[in-house]
């Protein structure tokens, strides 16, 4: 009797849920239109405080990554600090590199200059009680001006490919609104992810920009199965397609979410890691600017033509 | 079921798409058996490269790597075994190397290094001269041999102990997929010239340093010019196997060559010389003065000849007019002609008095080697002709380079790097099927999902492997991104085919319309990756490709397949 009534009031709240969704799309898109607003108002206050848009890591603002895999539990804290007593001029972090949740190296990263890059590594051989030789360790050193200008380029390789990606959704569907909600689903992505990003205090990498620039790929790929199941098709009702394209695209995102996670817990590589919790943010994101915006927006769309058709019929 | 078996087998499109799966493998050819070392590269003038190994050429497939067997009966099974072997070398000892192409016999060297005193000795070696005779009238140059006493620093020579016999080794390659260098260790310096060159001066810049790192015995290198959107130069060097140090101190020796007269620059390296002989008939042990032997010492004199600018050979005239005759015979002039490399003084050669004043463009480089035995005085002449040279080829680089990124990876590293991108790798696949399942529940639609998804994979480290790109640790990125893409559409093929049994479309209908969703949605990821390719001075360019290959595979060879497989499978 009460795993009826269980069922029963799961079943009222699914219904009720499914028509606000049904019917008050256009009240819906104050969510995803805030989360937009929200995200430009942290970039702002970021860009006001620091006069930068994202934490860029060494590979963007110069200066030396070394990694060492070691079995040694080691204390972050403690080594950040003492290497801090010896390069005391610099910013210095020290992460770990977890493997289903063990320690399972390090990464130290300053922005120093180059020609201290042995004294760090010897420094840091010292805290793990070992002399660090070249097949023990992989270092990364960049020089500052050319992070900064790592950083133009792929901001610019960004915004081309914006740029290219728009003329291949106009092309594709020659309508504006609905090209400018696929355009907006993708651009809110993007900017509602770096907040996050940023609120979560990681460091952009360039890989992290090439995986800002996948998202572009990503958060449009169920945009577009969207607006062509309900603009090209018509065998059912509107919401019906609309509900047929949910199906499809959960189904897309939800592989490409457990991908994602997958990689994350098991790579030990930073590369493929900020790769991956980029497009995880991006992708989780995108389920609301695709499934409430960009839905929102079309329906919104196709209610002013069909009241637009009838008025001419109508004249 | 069976009749639907065979249809598929019997269609076109999956014919050529096993066809294909076939090739893939052929060109990454796994040969999991194999073990041992392949040979990376062989030192120059080493007892390897003597006892005929060959330096491997860089464009030689990874499994077509020459691979050391055995050592004196020893097997060879890793690289540790080969340098704990090499450790335990004598010198003089006779050593056996087989590999799987021949046998090589060597006999390992002495490590000698020869250390100039402050004292001079007197020498005496033969030389040959041309005199003007009168014979029956008539002036005749003839050639006579003379003993000729010279001052010469003096030397001492000084065991180092054994010498490397020379072969840089690294793990045998098991497949043909080239390892980018974060996986297999190495490292990559990115240079930035301190001004803006001209694409020719780029150009030439980027053969001298490819030249004269080939000199030190270096494969698996790259060199290439990798200049940014925003019009940045930089030249990209990634040597595999080499530590940051080992690069640093090639680098600065990249110096500048010059040659000087009583502290005037008659020519500098590069820009003055037009030509350096390297071919047997004239560089090589100087016929004429050969070896001679000396208080114990073999001395064995190299030559060679160069051709200069005439704008050089004027200078060189110009200044040797007014230096006055000296030596006995009045043979040479007082100031001798002082080769410079990087400010420091690498050689003196005496200037024949015929020289004097006069604009020639063929000139003479002599110099010597010595050795405890003739032999050795051979090599070590030989060794100095070579570096010589190769100094004088390459010359000085036009232009000062800056190291502005380094990136440094040890081979233990980048091994643990690359098993664990292939873990991840397998358990994205792993979780993604395991949704399918959960979602389709039906085998005839997830299975087909999961062996394209595997096959889409292959086939892109096939084509990576035949076009030699090297898979570097975000081109694993960009392969499991492909993957997810790929999943992406074989889920709205699935689904767009399930729909249309709904709405009983006819099947070509369906495919259409799935297709037009995937093709619209491949066009975005390839032209949104396209200018990845040329930013970030090209470091990026590598998950780029990757993933716009990965992707062009998948919609125009496996996801059609796909669609056709499902039809089949779904029709009644």
């Amino acid at each position: 009797m009460d795993e009826n009534i269980g069922q029963k009031s799961s079943f009222s709240i699914a219904s009720s849920i499914q028509k606000i969704y049904e019917e008050k799309y256009k009240q819906l898109l104050i969510i995803p239109f805030a989360l937009l607003l929200i995200a430009f108002v942290f970039i702002g206050y970021k860009f006001a405080a620091t006069g930068e848009i994202i934490n860029k890591d060494i590979s963007l603002k110069g200066g030396i990554t070394v990694t060492v895999l070691t079995q040694q539990e080691v204390n972050l804290l403690d080594v950040k600090k003492s290497l801090y007593s010896k390069f005391p001029e610099n910013d210095i972090a020290a992460k770990s590199i977890t493997r289903f949740g063990a320690q399972s190296g390090l990464i130290i990263e300053a922005d120093i200059r180059q020609e201290q890059s042995a004294a760090i590594i010897e420094e840091l051989g010292k805290i793990l009680n070992k002399k660090l030789l070249p097949h023990d360790y992989a270092v990364e050193i960049v020089g500052s001006s050319l992070g900064k200008s790592f950083f133009k380029e792929l901001i610019i390789a960004l915004v081309i490919a914006f740029v290219f990606m728009a003329l291949v959704v106009f092309i594709s569907f020659r309508t504006f609104i609905p090209s400018i909600a696929v355009l907006l689903a993708a651009f809110s992505d993007m900017i509602v992810t770096l907040a996050i990003v940023n609120i979560l205090d990681i460091e952009i990498s360039a890989a992290g920009i090439a995986a800002f620039l996948m998202l572009i790929g990503y958060s449009v790929d169920t945009d577009i199965l969207l607006s062509t199941r309900v603009l090209k098709r018509k065998e059912e009702s509107e919401m019906d397609r609309i509900y047929g394209a949910i199906k499809t695209g959960l189904m897309m995102s939800a592989t490409a979410i457990v991908a994602a996670i997958a990689a994350l817990l098991v790579s030990q590589s930073e590369v493929i890691r900020q790769i991956m919790l980029i497009l995880l943010i991006g992708l989780l994101i995108d389920l609301i600017n695709t499934w409430i915006q960009n839905v929102g927006i079309l329906r919104f769309y196709l209610e002013r033509k069909s009241r637009k058709h009838q008025h001419e019929l109508q004249g | 079921m069976n009749y639907k078996a065979k249809q598929i087998i019997k269609n076109v499109r999956v014919v050529i798409f096993l066809v294909l799966l076939v090739l893939a493998i052929v060109s990454i050819s796994p040969r999991p058996w194999v073990d041992g070392v392949a040979i990376r590269s062989v030192v120059s003038n080493s007892a390897a490269l003597e006892s005929g190994i060959q330096q491997p050429s860089p464009t030689l497939s990874p499994v077509n790597r020459e691979r050391i067997l055995e050592i004196n009966n020893e097997p060879i099974k890793t690289v540790e075994n080969y340098y704990g072997f090499v450790n335990t070398l004598r010198i003089n000892q006779s050593i056996q190397i087989k590999t799987n192409k021949k046998l090589y016999r060597l006999t390992v060297r002495e490590h000698i290094d020869t250390i100039e005193l402050n004292e001079t000795e007197k020498k005496v070696i033969d030389e040959i001269v041309t005199i003007n005779e009168t014979v029956n009238n008539s002036i005749v140059q003839t050639n006579k041999t003379i003993k000729k006493i010279i001052d010469v620093p003096k030397t001492r020579q000084i065991s180092k102990g054994v010498e490397d016999i020379g072969i840089r080794v690294f793990k045998a390659p098991k497949t043909n997929i080239r390892k980018g260098l974060d996986l297999q260790g190495g490292t990559r310096v990115l240079l930035q010239p301190e001004k803006i060159l001209d694409a020719q001066d780029l150009q030439t810049l980027i053969d001298n340093m490819g030249e004269r790192l080939n000199v030190y015995g270096l494969s698996d290198l790259i060199i290439r010019d990798a200049s940014d959107l925003i019009g940045n130069q930089y030249i990209l060097v990634e040597i595999a196997g080499a530590t940051e140090e080992e690069i640093r101190n090639l680098l600065a020796e990249q110096g500048k060559f010059e040659a000087q007269i009583a502290n005037k620059t008659v020519f500098v390296g590069g820009k003055d010389i037009v030509f350096v002989c390297r071919s047997a008939d004239c560089a090589g042990i100087d016929p004429s003065s050969g070896c001679t032997q000396s208080a114990g010492q073999d001395i064995c004199r190299f030559r060679f000849s160069i051709s200069i600018t005439p704008e050089a050979a004027q200078r060189q005239a110009d200044i040797t007019r007014n230096i006055p005759v000296a030596g006995e015979n009045n043979r040479y002039l007082i100031e001798p002609l002082e080769l410079y490399l990087d400010d420091k003084k690498v050689d003196e050669l005496s200037i024949g008095v015929e020289l004097q004043g006069s604009a020639t463009t063929e000139i003479q480089i002599s110099g010597s080697g010595t050795g405890s035995s003739q032999q050795q005085a051979i090599f070590s002449a030989l060794d100095n002709m070579k570096k010589l040279q190769t100094v004088l080829i390459t010359g000085s680089l036009p232009i000062k380079l800056n190291i502005v990124k380094i990136d440094a990876i040890s081979p233990l590293l980048g091994e643990e790097f690359l098993r664990n991108a292939i873990t991840a790798a397998i358990s994205a696949l792993a979780v993604v099927s395991a949704v399918i399942f959960a979602r389709y529940r039906r085998f005839v639609i997830s299975i087909p999902i999961v062996i394209v998804s595997t096959s889409e994979i292959i086939l892109l480290l096939g084509l990576a492997a035949l076009i030699g790109w090297n898979i570097d640790l975000a081109a694993i990125a960009g392969i499991i991104i492909t993957v997810g893409t790929g999943v992406n559409h074989q889920i709205v093929i699935t689904d767009e085919t399930l729909r249309g049994e709904k709405f009983a479309a006819n099947w070509g209908e369906r495919i259409k319309r799935a297709f037009s969703i995937i093709m619209t949605s491949y066009f975005t990821v390839v032209v949104a990756l396209i200018p990845l390719i040329f930013a970030g001075a090209g470091l990026l360019k590598g998950f780029a490709i990757i993933t716009i290959l990965g992707a062009s595979i998948g919609v125009f060879i496996s996801r059609p397949v796909f669609a056709r497989v499902i039809e089949i499978l779904l029709r009644n």
